[in-house]
């Protein structure tokens, strides 16, 4: 159920009409529908709150968003991560205003109510005021989320008691998630420091750009992959052997060359590291995922994560009302990186998607125009064409799962994240949700899997 | 903040003709920068420059852990001077949409304090920055900030061998960084 509360009798879906390709643009400005968002979408969905490398020692925490509500990540004194509202029992008031650190309690500034790294109630200042009965310290800690589980080094957490479990969440999505998190010994982790930025626009034009908008890359970033690569044009795309798959409302478009995103990163000493992994990851993972993996290729994670496999930057859109977000970002690696690699991955991120990155610069200007031209009512009544590729659907690959579209360059994989997005709006409960793709591989582990046919 | 430290000024005061040169050399960067006149900025630039800015966390006092020196951590800027052209030879492509028309900047530069080092040919240029830039109709971003400087003196002028930024901005409360500081 998530958080009982805002409810309408809005139907969702006629805000959209996905056969025909195309989106109503409300969805991106009305204050109803964001409140909606907030209910219906980020209080029931498994949302990032941190990888696991951010918190190596017990003590070691964390703040951030789900939603528009602020928590805490935290690894207790027992080294389990909880999440945590950060928000006093008492007043309401906020306990933490770090980014992170380690801490032994979290001690509320009004009225000294202090709490643990489990996010129990300790003590409270003045306790001689409260009477036998006034106050049950073990009913007061601080608000711990439904459900917290990690995938492969990230963390995501629920408010939703009825969640399915994280693996089914994403479903055979984590077949492509390997490519990411599992393409080496020793998997991922985050380098230190998250750089955050304010963009006036939706949330969601973030991760529709990130989860299939392979199109705008060489013509928004002409000038950013000239600048990073010696004046050389965007890589070409070859439309027969690249795709959009989508599972969930989880998305990843990519190609089959292998080295595209790589390149685009601009820095030769990582190519050459991918080159010499390459075999093994083709042991590992199959010869297409290892083909997969660095390719010109961008992804997000249901609702509000993006990365680009091979560039290497991780990143959030954390709503903030239905004209505003901001977005977090790292730099993820693999652990097994030699140093030098990882400082040249973490220069190269910054460079190219910082916000004085040369491909980062082209971007907010965008989605922040998408979003504040709707001020208009005539302009907000005006459909958006989301139809491109629309006929490309390929059934039964038998190599690469999930709703599957040929050719990157299409909008598939926008259009099964508003399917979702429609979809969850609208159900009452997440069981009611209606079934858009059929697992193939549910309850394994999908590392050895190399493609649907070889199941 | 440590090595700063270590190379206090060896002798009190720098001369008056001193201070007012390096001052006059970052008033003249600075109009470089509102004028966009990258290439005339970039020869500024020492080859050995190292052009930073971090980007720093809110953290609790009694954590002291030294973000600023730390140069593993993300950074918005942690540049060579080859790095620092790639990403200005962005708007030298006619493509970059996103700076046409083109933006308006002020770069106002104040609080300049001169410093001697260890080493007789450079010198520390501590300032404070408060960068404006309006884009289209009502883009506004004010970046304010401390900068902390190493000008080599070379034949007749002066050459960047080190700049680090730290702006006073937990999020950085715009969409890009499209401006050098």
């Amino acid at each position: 159920m998530g958080i009982d509360g805002f409810e309408t009798k809005v139907d969702y879906g006629r805000f959209m009409d996905l056969k025909e390709g195309w989106l109503d643009r409300r969805i991106f400005t009305r204050d109803d529908i964001y409140e909606q968002e907030l209910y219906k979408i980020f209080a029931r969905s498994w949302l990032f709150v941190a990888h696991e490398s951010q918190l190596p020692k017990n003590g070691d925490f964390l703040t951030t968003y789900m939603g528009e509500d602020g928590v805490i990540v935290s690894r207790g004194d027992d080294g389990k991560i909880r999440v945590f509202l950060n928000s006093c029992p008492h007043r309401g008031n906020k306990v933490c205003f770090a980014d992170g650190g380690n801490a032994r309690r979290f001690v509320c500034n009004y009225h000294g109510w202090s709490f643990d790294g489990k996010g129990d109630l300790q003590g409270v200042h003045e306790e001689y005021c409260y009477d036998p009965g006034d106050l049950d310290k073990s009913k007061n800690g601080l608000k711990q989320v439904a459900k917290v589980s990690s995938y492969k080094g990230l963390v995501f957490a629920t408010f939703d008691e009825e969640a399915v479990n994280l693996d089914e969440w994403f479903g055979d999505f984590r077949w492509y998630l390997d490519c990411l998190l599992d393409n080496e010994d020793g998997g991922t982790e985050f380098m230190p420091g998250c750089i955050k930025s304010e963009i006036n626009a939706n949330w969601k034009f973030g991760v529709e750009n990130f989860i299939g908008d392979a199109l705008h890359a060489g013509w928004t970033h002409d000038s950013g992959t000239r600048a990073m690569n010696d004046g050389l044009p965007f890589p070409p795309i070859d439309m027969e052997n690249s795709y959009h798959a989508s599972i969930n409302g989880h998305g990843w478009e990519f190609g089959l060359e292998g080295v595209g995103d790589i390149f685009l990163l601009g820095r030769p000493k990582v190519m050459e590291y991918y080159n010499d992994i390459r075999p093994d990851m083709a042991k590992r993972l199959g010869e297409a995922r290892s083909k997969v993996f660095g390719s010109v290729a961008s992804a997000s994670l249901f609702p509000n994560v993006s990365f680009l496999p091979g560039i290497s930057t991780f990143r959030q859109w954390q709503p903030k009302g239905p004209w505003k977000f901001e977005l977090k970002t790292w730099v993820i690696v693999n652990k097994n990186m030699p140093d030098e690699i990882k400082s040249e991955v973490t220069k190269g991120v910054m460079q190219t998607f910082g916000p004085g990155g040369a491909f980062e610069m082209d971007d907010g200007e965008n989605w922040e125009n998408c979003t504040t031209v709707n001020r208009g009512v005539v302009t907000r009544h005006e459909k958006l064409h989301y139809r491109c590729g629309i006929n490309r659907r390929v059934n039964d690959h038998p190599t690469f799962p999930g709703i599957l579209y040929q050719g990157q360059y299409n909008d598939a994989n926008q259009r099964s994240f508003y399917e979702r997005w429609a979809d969850m709006m609208g159900a009452k409960r997440m069981a009611d949700m209606p079934e858009r793709y059929k697992s193939v591989m549910a309850g394994r582990e999908t590392r050895d899997i190399t493609g649907v046919k070889a199941i | 903040m440590t090595a700063q430290k270590k190379e206090m000024p060896l002798k009190p005061h720098v001369s008056m003709e001193l201070l007012t040169t390096l001052t006059q050399v970052l008033y003249r960067e600075a109009r470089l920068l509102d004028q966009e006149r990258y290439d005339e900025w970039m020869n500024l630039m020492a080859e050995d420059l190292h052009y930073h800015m971090p980007g720093i966390e809110t953290r609790y006092r009694r954590d002291k852990y030294d973000q600023v020196a730390d140069l593993n951590r993300m950074a918005y800027y942690d540049d060579s001077k080859g790095e620092l052209k790639k990403r200005l030879a962005r708007l030298e492509t006619g493509t970059a949409w996103s700076e046409d028309p083109a933006t308006r900047y002020v770069h106002l530069i104040s609080n300049v304090e001169v410093e001697l080092t260890e080493k007789d040919d450079e010198f520390r240029v501590l300032s404070n920055f408060y960068a404006y830039r309006n884009r289209n109709e009502r883009d506004n971003d004010m970046l304010i900030g401390h900068r902390s400087d190493i000008w080599r003196s070379v034949g007749e002028s002066f050459e960047l061998v080190k700049r680090q930024i730290i702006l006073k901005q937990n999020i950085l409360l715009s969409k890009n960084l499209n401006i050098y500081l």
